[in-house]
């Protein structure tokens, strides 16, 4: 009976995958000093863990701008965003809006929120394969993207890693790659747990309990449903939430080739992104894929053909490596303070303008999609639009609102040393010029704070400014780019901007 | 242009600095009461036909009831028409442009203006992240004061070849001429090295380099000039002023090596004075970072632009030396309690070309001061006061 319920190949047609982007934030925690904050003896390895102005909707915004960018395909011609991820940003909330809006989609964009468990990267992966499939939707961009937020002292914080995957997925004609079988398999049974109202993630259960009763009887279900067995030399992302279950999976499934391994060794579990970011290592050419996801006490694997390499596949399979900014490590205090868990006896001091504010609701869309008024008479560029009624240059009150450019050049700087909380000190701040000719300031990177300079190339990065009153507000800040042309969204195809850059620094 | 000429008769302050023990009234009441004293053939209170107060700090830092009604009965003239006036960090200097002006329209005689800041009632942390998180929810934030200025000093560096320790002179002249100021927030002498050695508070600009928070209150008395006499036999003439506004956002500037609003503002002033930056005696202006002092030197036309770092660096803004530039300490020394520093600066502007400041006064050779605020969001007003004691 349980098949019926579940589409197997034959059921939907496949789709085909145009280009993949990933992002990891480059922090990095050791387990060993996990461990020893709890009096344990030493682990080992170290987790990819988010600074305090990312979480895992800024993680979803890099790897989608990477998958846009490598797939080739426009921000207006995709038809809907599949975002799956265990811990939205929002309980309840615009989360999913949010990330729309920051990638710049059109507001006529739909998809849907999966979430609930750490399946909900599939969850989204599924529901997209099903509306391209349909004919609903043309072009779809699937993002699978967590930071779990592990309870103090659980099992569940030595495992915890963050990152994203994004996806681009459309008809099967022409692709590099096309999802051709999958299946789903559910069991009543939990898994890794956060309750209603409790801030931290956990294991309710004793770890061979999980592994003999639900993780491998799960997994195995899942591939056991496949119409088709996958053949002997296909290629397998598998769970491996620990780091060690990878194995026994990958021995219950019969794989023999496993793309994931080493991932959880690198970034540790990366929840909803887990899998998919498992499989990059199977995108790189010819043959036969297999991604296998569980969680929430669902199980489904997802089969996929490659023909060629799926654009973006080299470059986000480096990130999880580090990418081009590389890792920086963090100690557990100041993770600890970034989740939330670690708070000062006083109350920080409330902020001006509350995210509940007038001025918030006038400021989202431009906020959030760096959003300019561009003067139909003299061209110039005003930002924010709400401000510039008129232009700032002629005084005309006539132009369209834009999206301003991510790129560009530092006009000038500062670093400020004496930011009281939430703010992050010592906090680079930058006037940009941009490549559209636009003039922006906006906060920096810390890690950018030594080495900043006039003339610098810099990128645009969607980071969460602060949580204020409960509210995550994200905005954009600038990134040095470490090779000039680069970076997450630039990804390497604007070569013009490399050379300006290089000669920019020499003349200036 | 017709108009009334104005005489400023009387100037007076309360020592600046952190002034836990005083109430904004308080403050008010001291600083009138210091004008009042300070008027050579005495003053009577009740002579006062109108009141304009400067207090730029509003619903941020907990002066929100602080108005026009608020000053008049602290000063025991309830009664007296009087306004409030806030524009930014020129709040002082345009009420006092703003009462030069209902002197000269003829409407009122005698008016006093009077400025009151209470900048300490707040922690620092609560001030700054005010001030980081005000206006727009986004192209602001984490633009604390000195993010303000920063990036000026970042640039004209990079230009000019402008460096820390042409930066640190400034403080270190500031700080010295505070030591000759008995109004002044600090009195104490600081070395270049100190400042270079001071922490870091918003790179390239060091502790040193930037202003304290500092209460205070200030005043000064208008008269038309045709009753100067009434009140003194030394009056000084208010001579020109001038208001500039530009784009207030920092990513809105056409350039991060001045402040055409100061220039601008400037020109206006001289213009109406019917003088030239070289026949300025002395100038107090806008130090709130020492890079201020160094763009308003350039932009006020004293020191061609680019030049100012090493101007300060050779001692041409000191006491002694081609144009005095804030002998009473300024922002840096003297403290900056916002709405009343312009007021304060006109009343060292009054005291110097009476030649009543001991051992800070500057060698009068025109007759002519020159004060000056410029700030805002990131410097979009400016204004500029001009005082002579030659006839009108």
């Amino acid at each position: 009976m349980s098949q019926s319920n579940t589409p197997g190949p034959g059921v939907v047609s496949p789709v085909g995958l145009l280009g993949i982007g990933a992002a990891v934030p480059s922090g990095r925690l050791s387990v060993s000093d996990v461990a020893a904050g709890w009096g344990q003896r030493a682990g080992s390895g170290a987790l990819a863990v988010c600074g305090p102005d990312e979480d895992c909707l800024t993680l979803a915004w890099s790897a989608a701008g990477a998958a846009l960018d490598a797939a080739g395909v426009e921000a207006h011609e995709v038809g809907a965003l599949y975002w799956g991820t265990a811990r939205p940003p929002m309980a309840e909330g615009p989360s999913h809006a949010f990330l729309l809006a920051a990638i710049g989609l059109g507001s006529d964009v739909g998809g849907l929120l999966a979430g609930g468990s750490v399946h909900a990267g599939l969850d989204a992966l599924v529901a997209a394969w099903d509306a391209v499939a349909a004919g609903a939707v043309g072009v779809a961009l699937v993002v699978a993207s967590d930071a779990l937020v592990p309870g103090p002292g659980t099992g569940a914080e030595k495992s915890t890693g963050a990152g994203a995957v994004a996806l681009v997925v459309s008809g099967p004609t022409g692709a590099p790659a096309r999802l051709v079988a999958r299946a789903t398999r559910v069991r009543p049974l939990l898994d890794r747990y956060r309750g209603d109202g409790q801030a931290g993630t956990g294991d309710p259960y004793d770890p061979r309990l999980y592994r003999e009763r639900e993780l491998l009887p799960s997994v195995t279900s899942a591939v056991d449903a496949l119409a088709d067995r996958p053949p002997p030399e296909t290629r397998w992302s598998v769970p491996d939430p620990d780091g060690r279950l990878g194995k026994a999976v990958a021995a219950a499934v019969g794989a023999k080739a496993v793309s994931s391994e080493g991932v959880f060794a690198q970034i540790g579990d990366a929840g909803s992104a887990a899998g998919l970011l498992g499989l990059l290592g199977a995108l790189g050419g010819p043959g036969t894929a297999c991604v296998v996801g569980t969680g929430g006490g669902r199980s489904t694997a997802v089969v996929i053909e490659v023909s060629a390499p799926v654009p973006g596949q080299q470059r986000a399979a480096a990130a999880i490596g580090g990418g081009d900014a590389g890792t920086r490590s963090l100690n557990y205090p100041s993770v600890l303070r970034s989740r939330g868990q670690l708070v000062p006896l006083s109350d920080p001091v409330p902020m001006g303008v509350p995210p509940g504010s007038a001025a918030f609701v006038r400021g989202s869309e431009e906020l959030l999609g760096l959003l300019g008024r561009k003067c139909d008479s003299c061209g110039t560029v005003c930002v924010p639009p709400s401000i510039h009624p008129v232009c700032m240059n002629c005084g005309s009150p006539g132009g369209d609102i834009v999206q301003v450019a991510r790129r560009g050049r530092v006009q000038t700087f500062v670093v400020n040393h004496t930011m009281p909380p939430p703010f992050e000190a010592p906090l680079p701040l930058a006037v940009v010029d941009l490549d559209d000719g636009t003039r922006i300031m906006l906060q920096g990177m810390p890690e950018d704070a030594a080495a900043l300079e006039i003339g610098d190339r810099v990128h645009l990065e969607l980071r969460r400014y602060a949580i204020e009153r409960g509210v995550p507000v994200y905005g954009f800040k600038v990134q040095r780019d470490v090779h000039p042309g680069s970076g997450p969204n630039g990804n390497g195809t604007n070569g013009s901007g490399a050379s300006v850059a290089l000669a920019g620094r020499e003349s200036s | 242009m017709s108009w009334n000429r104005v005489a400023v008769v009387g100037g007076g302050l309360i020592r600046f600095g952190e002034l836990f023990d005083q109430s904004y009234e308080q403050m008010a009441h001291g600083a009138f009461a210091a004008a009042v004293s300070s008027v050579d053939k005495g003053f009577d209170p009740h002579q006062v036909e109108a009141a304009i107060v400067a207090t730029q700090r509003g619903t941020l830092w907990g002066q929100e009831g602080i108005g026009g009604n608020t000053v008049p009965s602290a000063i025991g003239l309830a009664g007296v028409p009087c306004t409030r006036v806030e524009n930014a960090c020129p709040s002082g200097s345009d009420a006092f442009r703003i009462g030069a002006m209902v002197v000269a329209s003829g409407v009122h005689d005698v008016v006093l203006v009077i400025g009151v800041e209470k900048m300490r009632d707040k922690s620092t942390d609560e001030g700054l992240l005010s001030r980081a998180a005000s206006g727009h929810p986004i192209y602001n934030r984490a633009e604390t004061a000195p993010v303000l200025f920063a990036p000026f000093a970042t640039r004209h560096m990079h230009e000019f070849g402008t460096t820390r320790e042409m930066l640190a002179s400034v403080a270190v002249k500031n700080h010295h001429n505070g030591t000759l100021d008995p109004y002044a927030h600090f009195q104490s002498e600081i070395t270049v090295d100190q400042v270079l050695a001071s922490p870091p508070v918003c790179h390239p600009l060091h502790l040193l380099d930037c202003c304290p928070q500092t209460d205070g209150a200030a005043a000064v008395i208008l008269v038309n000039a045709e009753r100067a006499r009434e009140f003194t036999d030394k009056p000084v003439w208010v001579a020109g002023f001038g208001v500039a506004t530009d784009h207030p956002y920092l990513h809105e500037k056409s350039t991060f090596t001045g402040l055409p609003v100061t220039t601008l503002a400037a020109e206006r002033a001289y213009q109406m004075a019917g003088v030239g930056p070289n026949q300025i005696d002395m100038a107090e202006v806008h130090d709130c970072f020492t890079i201020t002092e160094i763009l308003d030197i350039e932009d006020l036309g004293f020191i061609e632009k680019g030049k100012g770092g090493v101007a300060s660096l050779e001692g041409e803004t000191a006491i002694g030396g081609r144009i005095p530039v804030n002998p009473s300490g300024g922002l840096l020394s003297k403290g900056h309690p916002i709405g009343a520093t312009g007021v304060a600066q006109i009343t060292e502007c009054y005291w110097q070309l009476r030649g009543e400041v001991g051992e800070r006064q500057v060698e009068l050779r025109h007759g002519n001061a020159l004060q000056h605020n410029v700030g805002g969001r990131g410097s979009g007003v400016s204004v500029v006061n001009i005082l002579t004691t030659n006839n009108p």
